[in-house]
């Protein structure tokens, strides 16, 4: 049984990676994805989280960007956003092209991301907003590195959804319909092996002396009503800031989400 | 002599019980008798109080092999279908009888075609070849007609939830609930033989009681019969507790229309109204698997087999595998609608 499932679960599982073997880029030029201003991150970090802007970006023909700064412009972190993109002119397939934007204000301790043609049709504000509540409490804690991991990883996997749907659903995870599938395989077969020796096909009626049979007296005393009430929580927006995407200087538009860490 | 034999008016030949037409029939000649219209042999006799403890056939006079509890056997020297009359009159004479309906080799295809049927059982055991023996006996049951009286004081509540405003309130209303039920069962049968498992006896029913007949040993004659091991008072606890589950659930559907409730005194004084001794058909199968013996039941009027088939592993593998794998497939395949990608 038990060698079943390991051959299940290898046959999901690999796909996805033979899918990163075969894009990986071999001699290509790795492009710079990462401008790391404010220095949040050490050489071999940086090496290493371009190296991987650049894999899983090639896989959404999308260019993953994170640009971190001490903003000594004192510029607010959308404009900040905005004008990189108006001004470095990044995209995959074009200057000016499909990217997301990561965006660190070391300043005001803020960030914004923001999405740009496929960039914006995949990943909305609410995307975008998951996104950021994913990778924000990293960002609290002083672990960049691990942070703008999940951002782009997390940015790679929502871009493979339709625009629209829920990420976050969890049919779209291996493991969950894994687990159901499971538990369905478990349960058909166990009342199978249960219902072998034979079922019990007598019930309560088929003894009964329905003639006979009857209420004779029924009392039902009201009594009193309690009543308890429940606040309706209303889903918030998450956490501190929000959604809001726009247009930049040079007339690109953008979805987007900003909050502070 | 307390051991009767049914020979042929005609022929001399031995008579057997025919579960086709119902009535006694002579294999050589083919006579068929009326059981219901004969008197039986059993009433022109008359037996002494101690039970005899050597029996021998009135055939051919070798002495009868059978268990103390055996009411009716063949000789197996002869083969001739005898029925141990001591054993079936006074206290030990059954009230009815519930004859066979379904024949030796209908119960041998009966049950090759279950076998056949059974998912997780292993290929070898689906052929059913190895059939050890097929015995068609009759059980020894006792019928009771319970009469239960039932006061029950409860605490029942009915909740409704409504949304007003930012608050969703929940309205318990508390209610003091009292019924005062008759509650009649008849015919709970209840196994009376210490050798066969009542669990397996359970599932046998429902027994179809309309073709009960007075008792007449003529309808034993070609098979095994037993007497009951336990009387009627030693069995009632078990009856009561076959029936405990019934009356809880009358008891709770006589309260419906209230979402919960709490019993704060439930008296259910039950009453055994009479206890019927009968006799029930049963065909037990002997199959050997894998060096086990297995042993099935058939009810010898309706033809439901039970008894715990083996379970082959290899089988259990293979549906768990096919059940989950179309799961997860499926559930792969919607979430691909949904536009979650397949993988």
């Amino acid at each position: 049984m038990w060698t079943v499932l390991f051959f299940l679960a290898v046959l999901w599982a690999f796909p996805i990676q033979a899918a990163w073997g075969e894009t990986a880029p071999a001699g290509q030029q790795a492009k710079q994805l990462i401008y790391d201003d404010a220095g949040l991150l050490s050489p071999a970090e940086y090496d290493e989280l371009n190296r991987m802007a650049n894999q899983y970006g090639a896989q959404r023909e999308t260019d993953i960007i994170i640009v971190t700064s001490n903003n000594t412009a004192n510029k607010d972190v959308m404009k900040m956003t905005e004008d990189f993109y108006d001004e470095h002119a990044p995209g995959y397939d074009k200057p000016h092209g499909n990217a997301v934007i990561l965006m660190v204000d070391m300043k005001h301790r803020e960030v914004y991301l923001a999405g740009f043609y496929k960039g914006e049709t995949y990943l909305d504000d609410s995307r975008l907003n998951k996104i950021r509540t994913r990778m924000s409490p990293k960002l609290t804690s002083g672990s960049y590195k691990e942070a703008f991991q999940t951002y782009i990883q997390t940015a790679y996997r929502y871009m493979g959804f339709r625009p629209g749907v829920n990420p976050d659903n969890l049919l779209f995870t291996t493991w969950f319909p894994l687990l159901i599938s499971v538990g369905i395989g478990g349960i058909v077969v166990g009342m199978m092996a249960y219902r072998s020796g034979g079922r019990v096909t007598v019930n309560r009626q088929t003894y009964e002396d329905s003639g006979s049979s009857e209420v004779l007296e029924a009392g039902d005393r009201y009594l009193h009503t309690t009543t308890t009430k429940q606040k309706i929580e209303k889903s918030k927006s998450g956490g501190s800031g929000g959604g809001g995407g726009g247009r930049t200087g040079g007339g690109h538009s953008h979805s987007g989400s900003r909050g502070s860490f | 002599m307390p051991v009767i034999e049914y020979k042929c008016p005609n022929c001399g030949s031995g008579m057997v019980f025919d579960s086709e037409t119902g009535m006694l029939s002579c294999e050589s000649c083919g006579r068929k008798d009326s059981i219901e219209n004969n008197p039986d042999p059993l009433t022109r006799n008359v037996f002494s109080e101690d039970e005899a403890n050597e029996y021998h056939c009135t055939s051919c006079g070798a002495v009868i092999i059978a268990e103390t509890v055996t009411t009716a056997t063949t000789c197996s020297f002869c083969g001739s279908a005898v029925v141990l009359g001591d054993r079936l009159t006074g206290k030990l004479a059954p009230a009815w009888v519930l004859p066979f309906s379904i024949s030796k080799e209908e119960a041998m295809q009966a049950f090759k075609k279950w076998c056949g049927n059974g998912r997780l059982t292993p290929g070898g055991f689906m052929t059913a070849d190895r059939i050890k023996g097929i015995i068609g006996m009759y059980v020894p049951f006792w019928l009771y007609d319970i009469n239960n009286d039932i006061e029950v004081q409860a605490a029942g509540t009915r909740v409704s939830t409504y949304i007003r405003g930012d608050y969703r309130y929940t309205e318990t209303q508390h209610y003091d609930v009292y019924r005062k039920i008759r509650l009649n069962y008849v015919k709970v049968p209840i196994d009376a033989a210490e050798k066969m498992n009542d669990e397996l006896m359970d599932k046998l029913e429902p027994f179809p009681y309309d073709q009960l007949k007075e008792f007449k040993t003529p309808y034993l004659a070609g098979y095994i019969a037993e007497k009951y091991s336990y009387n009627e008072d030693e069995l009632f606890s078990q009856a009561k507790h076959k029936i405990s589950e019934y009356i809880e659930a009358y008891i709770r559907s006589s309260m419906s229309s209230y979402t919960a409730v709490t019993y704060a005194n439930k008296q259910i004084d039950s009453r055994m109204a009479q206890a019927n001794y009968v006799l029930l058909p049963v065909w037990v199968v002997h199959y050997d698997y894998n060096k086990l013996e297995h042993t099935f039941a058939m009810n010898g009027q309706t033809g439901k087999v039970v008894g715990r088939p083996p379970i082959s592993k290899g089988k259990v593998t293979a549906w768990f595998a096919a059940v989950s794998g179309i799961s997860f497939i499926s559930l792969k395949l919607i979430s691909w609608m949904m536009g979650g990608g397949f993988w």
